[in-house]
């Protein structure tokens, strides 16, 4: 499966529909179930070597680090989870949010801010509310790009990011506080830029390459939202599912 | 006809109680280009967002005087890296973003990005994913960008200054096209020694207001060298005590020193 050839809009449903049915289903093993799927996905290599910044990772080894990206990204919670709850409460939170998470990443990496942009035009969404959105999920790897000149910037002037924890905590204030202010400043020229290319609000834009949307994939869309009503519907039904 | 009339234009940026611009007056009318010049923080990339209606309306401030406009602008900033949408893979989808925007059909959109494509040479480009770019490829894109919007008023800010000589060149040639196709162009440059080929007029600013207004000549006057402002040619005239009026090209000095 390459996440990168579907439907914007579908890629948007999956990434939806796994946590939605992480968080309804029952714990363990719904959860456990949407977490496969979700790891599985972000296995799969069809991530954009563009967004996910690892163009020089080369064939299959791009799923595996997106995989890691979202084992990395969850790993955080399940230590909070732990020292907060017991065991069984923290398997069961740590499954649907890990599930969440690896849907983010997974659609961070795979879907296109462009096709997004230009599937909602052709859906007669605003485009100031397209682009707001497809610039939301370009933020994460935008800013890890501008992170990573940071640092390279400060290693150019004797900073390094590598040693003990004090080093590296020393390194990180270098890096927050230029990222922070950097990416401020940009917003401001961004906004200006934006404003002098014609994306105001009301305008009606020419959608230039609209996504193909088979039918097949609406379809499979409605299915998807179909499952969520569904077992939202079992478990206020079933009592057990708690 | 008029493009651009400020009368008696003041600005204050946000939060700030000095003017950047003070009592400015100033028309550009189609088919010319005015050049503005100054040491940093003479007000002319203020001036540039007045022009281009994105000062106060979308940077905030207060402006005082009026500003008549006749026709649509379309400005291109200092910091390519920033002007670029961020939702295109390919530099013609990055050119496209504008007219895209502004709703026309979509063959009217390929034959402007076409023609915008052409003229800042990047027909070779056209496939590249814009995150590849150099700086100089990036602002001559972002340039693109701005012309395939077809403006009537085009507004450049240091149009010049990530580009390497020979595409500056093309880009001073094709300022003077716009300007005899009928567009009004207004630009703040450091690229003095151009002017003199570009330029209908000049106009020199100082501390937020106009000093002077004048041909390109006004580029060899011993004040404006003063100031730093004059051209290559005048400058090293100047510095070497050779005897005023200052030379302003390489050819006016020949025929001087002949």
């Amino acid at each position: 499966m390459t996440g990168g050839r579907l439907h914007p809009f579908t890629l948007l449903a999956i990434a939806a529909a796994l946590p939605a049915l992480a968080w309804i289903l029952p714990a363990p093993d719904g959860p456990a179930a949407t977490l496969v799927v979700a790891l599985v996905l972000t296995l799969t290599p069809g991530a954009s070597p563009a967004l996910t910044g690892i163009a020089s990772s080369p064939g299959w080894r791009r799923g595996l680090v997106v995989f890691r990206t979202a084992l990395l990204t969850a790993a955080p919670f399940w230590l909070f989870l732990l020292l907060l709850h017991d065991v069984p409460t923290t398997i069961a939170i740590g499954l649907r949010i890990t599930t969440m998470v690896a849907s983010f990443v997974w659609l961070v990496a795979t879907l296109e801010p462009a096709r997004l942009v230009e599937a909602m035009i052709a859906a007669g969404w605003s485009a100031s509310i397209a682009y707001l959105l497809a610039a939301t999920l370009s933020a994460v790897p935008v800013l890890k790009a501008r992170a990573r000149r940071i640092v390279e910037a400060q290693r150019c002037r004797g900073l390094s990011p590598r040693g003990g924890i004090a080093a590296r905590l020393r390194a990180l204030r270098a890096l927050a506080l230029p990222l922070v202010l950097s990416a401020l400043h940009e917003v401001d020229e961004r906004a200006l830029a934006l404003e002098t290319r014609g994306l105001v609000p009301g305008i009606r834009r020419t959608p230039l390459a609209p996504p193909r949307d088979p039918a097949v994939e609406q379809a499979a869309r409605w299915v998807l939202l179909l499952a969520c009503l569904a077992a939202l519907a079992r478990r206020f039904i079933v009592p057990r599912f708690i | 006809m008029k493009s651009l009339t400020l009368d008696h234009v003041s600005f204050w940026y946000p939060a700030t109680a000095s003017p950047a611009l003070r009592d400015v007056s100033l028309e550009v009318v189609q088919g010319e280009v005015v050049a503005l010049v100054g040491a940093l923080g003479a007000g002319a990339s203020t001036l540039l967002l007045v022009a281009a209606d994105l000062a106060p309306r979308v940077i905030g401030g207060r402006l005082a005087g009026t500003v008549a406009r006749r026709d649509r602008s379309g400005i291109v900033l200092p910091t390519p890296w920033t002007q670029a949408s961020g939702m295109a893979f390919t530099v013609r989808d990055e050119v496209a973003f504008g007219p895209a925007n502004l709703g026309w059909p979509a063959h009217e959109i390929a034959r402007q990005v076409d023609r915008a494509l052409e003229r800042l040479e990047l027909v070779p480009l056209a496939s590249r994913d814009p995150a590849t770019l150099s700086g100089g490829e990036l602002q001559r894109v972002i340039i693109a960008a701005i012309l395939a919007m077809d403006p009537g008023l085009v507004v450049l800010d240091e149009p010049a200054a990530e580009l390497d000589a020979e595409s500056a060149r093309t880009l001073w040639r094709l300022i003077r096209l716009l300007a005899k196709e009928g567009k009004a162009v207004l630009l703040a440059t450091s690229a003095l020694d151009a002017l003199p080929e570009v330029a209908d007029r000049v106009v020199w600013l100082e501390n937020g207001a106009v000093r002077a207004v004048g041909t390109p000549d006004l580029l060899a006057d011993v004040a404006v060298c003063d100031a730093g402002l004059g051209t290559s040619v005048a400058t090293v005239w100047r510095a070497g005590g050779l005897r005023e009026p200052y030379p302003l090209t390489v050819a006016d000095a020949v025929q001087r020193w002949r």
